[in-house]
């Protein structure tokens, strides 16, 4: 039964040369060839050798890619899943086949397999089961049965080694397969399933219904220490003991979602990047060279969820909506909520060259511990904002640094929500030092919230109660 | 069974130096027909089969049965097998699939746009779209995070792929296949992550699959922390995973150059067929500035070499399997020509206040931007010092330091390691037959705290004092 899926000469098995030209690096009575033919009339029956990806694996079927007139890729030990899905997800009318065997898919490559089959992703993998390590040279596979000898076993298996893998019985208890079955290989009854199961599991691929996986129950004469016909009987009468034959799972009316093919269209990518050509509008007369004749720096620090990084970025937005360059780094503990939340903010003329703010010219604290901890890192001349609600006793300051209490949280609770005291920040930093106009400022505000627009009088309330606040001192 | 059925079915016929002699034939065959040669076959060693067709009926079992694709074949129609050579019969066929061509990359213009005010993450990622690239896996770790989730979020807009993986083995091996049709890739993640990328990674330069990864460092070793470090360095240059490896290492310093260079390291990672690794550190990441856009954007093309999975690409192969010792041998020396090639071709670095340099800072990433700031201060009370920033960490841009040298009294390697980044200057210096380099000194931090403005100002002074 030739097909033209097989190259007519194996040019890479040792350059083609002599009888390896036309031959497998298989042993006698190996089951890979017979898979590999199985898999070949397949393909050629569904007409799809143009198509096919086929990805090599580590162990003998290393070199599938001998074989196969179909594009080829070799994968890591254990990785075919994944660069099949690679491969899939570039081209999803590839039709991608993860050949494997029992080391390289139920060993090393478990968290692929796994991953990939409950992914559900339309790709067929072809799972070689021979009970051992062949390429090394007949170690225990995680197939391996019970009381079998290797040469890491070499008393037999034993419970301290763990139990063999079912891996069929594995996959098809996930809810990501639409077929799987396992087979074998040891009669003619048997090799005519094989061959339909293998063609099957393309079709699924081919009709775009899901992930297929195909375990073939398969001899290893030579590390059996078997002859091929002792091999077939031993498979038959021991391995399908473990290993039951049959459909474990077939869902014949499964289809996969439609995999992306991608758009490089100018206005879809402008607008999934929210770039605008509009150019924002300017409130400022020039760099607040008051505060420094070049680049200001701003501390803003507090516990997670006052609001500090949120309020830094909005600082950072106007004053480079205001043709300054700005920068904002966030610096947190690990936790989502509650830890300590610090973020450096500069405001450059032109460069923001050293983005850190070890000496801030203003600090916003929004507690005890911030103003504690950064209060003595304003430079001489600089300016404090404080939440005064929560923080009663002000540290030693450096020469000239005023200090501006404000009642943020109180602020913030009376108008209903305790959330905008970062935007009472604003307002007062903004009346303390002018760092920016008002407007720049709530522009940036109303910007963030263009998709909440309810909350804008809130903000703005807040804000101006935050300008009062330090102006009516 | 009909006399007339039993005649249109071909029998079998095996050439014995193509028989492994394992004789699942012998057993299946109804007739008995087949049975072990008497003798070892002097071509193979082993013992072939013997097909007698006189009992043969061609019910084909012995065919099915048969492992080797050029093993038992039916006879062709019309012809003795007698007659039949293996060349003639299997011989080499002109593949049907059409010799593959490259399919070069288009741009399209973007219209004139207001800069972003974005992470460092998102410019990596937005550079990345622009760039062409439609396919991003990757694994959630901070400080990197953020640009997988710019990604997830705005890829289905863009019906391109965005996976998240069991692992960070499976991302670089999702590349791998990926990057193996031809295909831009990417990911994102951060030290621990990008360990555990280094097998794919040398598989990657081996097969000779393109793909980028952004590392921002953190600070290790193990687990570390989130803070900003310049750990990996000697990961990314020296240590990209097993055998004979090395990929451009590309360093930004602003959130603008996130963004520039992620564009650039997907034009050199399909240049060179060879991945490319954009080292941040966690500030880098994180910090949200002022990023231009810029006036292109790209349409990728396809590679001839692509295993796309059509008819003109029929023929690939993406490999790093070797077997034949001199092969190997043949594919490092092409591999390192590459190397060679981009060491002469891809050294970028930038220069600030270099010119009458006496002292030079060395940084790069946001130590770099922090240096800056220090030389600016210097340089206004009139220390003749200038900051040389390694743009590529790998190759070390050792050609665009050598002309300042002459001036050069001290360097001073600032960095966010405990000295990898002056062990690249060093041994680029070595190579380049620098044997008395100027006195090298260095501020160095380390465990996610960056050199600081005042340290750098302080040692650079320290260093003019002992000139002076």
């Amino acid at each position: 039964m030739t097909t033209s899926v097989f190259y007519g000469r194996f040019e890479r098995h040792a350059h083609g040369e002599g009888l390896k030209g036309l031959t497998t690096h298989y042993c006698p009575g190996c089951g890979h060839g017979l898979a590999h033919k199985y898999l070949a009339e397949a393909i050629d029956e569904l007409g799809i050798q143009d198509r096919t990806v086929a990805i090599s694996p580590v162990g003998c079927s290393v070199f599938l890619y001998y074989y196969f007139d179909v594009g080829n890729s070799q994968a890591a030990h254990g990785r075919a899943p994944a660069v099949a899905v690679g491969h899939k997800t570039a081209n999803p009318d590839s039709i991608v086949i993860s050949y494997q065997g029992d080391g390289d898919l139920a060993s090393i490559g478990l968290a692929e397999i796994v991953s990939t089959a409950q992914l559900g992703i339309p790709i067929s993998v072809i799972f070689v089961n021979n009970a051992i390590y062949g390429m090394t040279g007949g170690q225990m596979a995680p197939t391996t049965l019970m009381g079998q000898k290797s040469a890491t076993s070499p008393a037999g298996r034993v419970e301290l080694m763990g139990q063999p893998l079912r891996m069929a019985e594995m996959m098809a208890g996930l809810d990501g397969p639409v077929y799987v079955e396992r087979v074998a290989l040891y009669d003619a009854k048997q090799r005519t399933r094989a061959k339909k199961a293998i063609k099957k599991a393309l079709t699924c691929q081919v009709e775009h219904k899901g992930f297929a996986f195909v375990e073939v129950l398969s001899e290893c004469p030579t590390h059996l220490g078997m002859t091929p016909q002792e091999a077939e009987r031993w498979v038959a009468e021991q391995m399908t003991q473990v290993y039951p034959l049959g459909v474990k799972k077939d869902l014949a009316e499964a289809s996969y979602p439609a995999l992306p093919r991608p758009a490089y269209e100018v206005e879809r990518l402008v607008a999934a990047i929210a770039a605008t050509a509009e150019r924002p509008e300017r409130f400022a007369e020039g760099f607040p060279a008051h505060l420094d004749p070049r680049d200001v720096s701003l501390k803003l620090a507090g516990a997670g969820g006052d609001g500090a990084q949120t309020a830094a970025m909005l600082i950072t937005r106007a004053a480079i909506q205001e043709g300054f360059d700005s920068t904002h780094i966030p610096s947190y503990g690990p936790e989502s909520r509650g830890g300590t939340s610090y973020a450096d903010v500069h405001v450059a003329r032109e460069e923001v060259l050293s983005p850190a703010a070890p000496q801030p010219h203003v600090l916003i604290a929004f507690n005890a511990p911030s103003l504690a901890k950064f209060g003595p890192t304003v430079r001489a001349g600089g300016q404090v904002i404080y939440d005064s609600s929560v923080i009663k006793e002000v540290p030693a300051l450096a020469p000239g640094v005023r200090a501006h209490g404000v009642p943020m949280t109180q602020i913030a609770s009376d108008l209903g929500r305790v959330l905008v005291k970062n935007v009472v920040a604003l307002g007062a930093l903004q009346a303390a030092t002018g760092l920016l106009p008002k407007e720049s400022l709530l522009a940036a505000i109303r910007l963030a919230l263009k998709d909440k627009c309810a909350m804008i009088p809130l903000n703005e309330e807040a804000f101006e109660w935050g300008v009062r606040s330090v102006t009516l001192h | 069974m009909t006399q007339t059925q039993t005649a249109s079915r071909p029998k079998p016929f095996v050439f014995p130096q193509f028989c492994k002699g394992c004789g699942r034939c012998i057993e299946v065959c109804p007739k008995d027909c087949i049975h072990l040669a008497g003798e070892i076959d002097p071509r193979t060693g082993l013992v072939p089969v013997e097909v007698d067709l006189e009992a043969c009926n061609g019910c084909g079992l012995c065919i099915t049965a048969c492992p080797e694709p050029y093993g038992l074949q039916p006879q062709p129609p019309g012809a003795g097998f007698e007659l039949q050579d293996p060349e003639q019969l299997f011989g080499a066929r002109p593949t049907a699939a059409p010799e593959p061509v490259d399919l070069p990359d288009r741009t399209l213009p973007l219209p004139e746009l207001e800069p972003l005010v974005v992470k460092g993450n998102y410019a990596a990622a937005i550079g990345a779209l622009l760039a062409g690239c439609r396919h991003v896996y990757g694994y959630p770790i901070t400080p990197s995070t953020e640009g997988a989730e710019l990604m997830a979020k705005v890829l289905p807009g863009l019906d391109g792929v965005f996976l998240q993986a069991v692992s960070e083995v499976a991302t670089v091996n999702l590349m791998y296949g990926c990057g193996g049709a031809g295909v831009r890739s990417m990911t994102f993640t951060s030290s621990p992550g990008f360990s555990l990328m280094l097998e794919g990674i040398s598989y990657m330069i081996g097969a000779e699959v393109p793909g980028v990864f952004v590392n921002v460092m953190r600070g290790g070793p193990g687990l570390g922390n989130i803070g900003p470090e310049q750990a990996d360095i000697k990961l990314v240059c020296r240590g990209l995973g097993h055998g004979n490896t090395h990929a451009i290492v590309l360093a930004p310093s602003t959130p603008q150059e996130m963004l520039d260079l992620t564009m650039l390291a997907f034009e050199l990672t399909f240049r060179y067929r060879n991945p490319v690794v954009l080292v941040g550190d966690g500030y880098l990441g994180q910090m949200t500035g002022r990023v231009k856009l810029p006036s292109r954007m790209v349409v990728p093309g396809r590679p001839a070499w692509a295993v796309y999975g059509d008819r003109e690409h029929r023929r690939n192969l993406i490999c790093s399997i070797e077997l034949v010792e001199a092969d190997l041998e043949q594919h490092n020396r092409r591999l390192l020509a590459k190397y060679d090639e981009m060491t002469a071709r891809e050294q970028r670095a930038d220069t600030f206040h270099c010119k009458d340099a006496e002292t030079l800072v060395v940084a790069c990433n946001t130590p770099a931007q922090i240096a800056k700031g220090a030389v600016q201060e210097l340089r206004e009370r009139g220390v003749r010092v200038g900051l040389f920033r390694p743009v590529t960490l790998w190759p070390f841009p050792v050609d665009k330091l050598l002309p300042l040298l002459p001036r050069v009294e001290r360097i001073v390697v600032v960095e966010a390691s405990p000295g990898q980044l002056e062990d690249e200057l060093r041994l680029a210096l070595s190579h380049a037959g620098v044997f008395k380099p100027p006195l090298i000194e260095h501020v160095r931090r380390y465990g996610g705290v960056l050199p600081g403005h005042a340290e750098i100002v302080r040692q650079v002074l320290a260093a003019q004092e002992v000139t002076s």
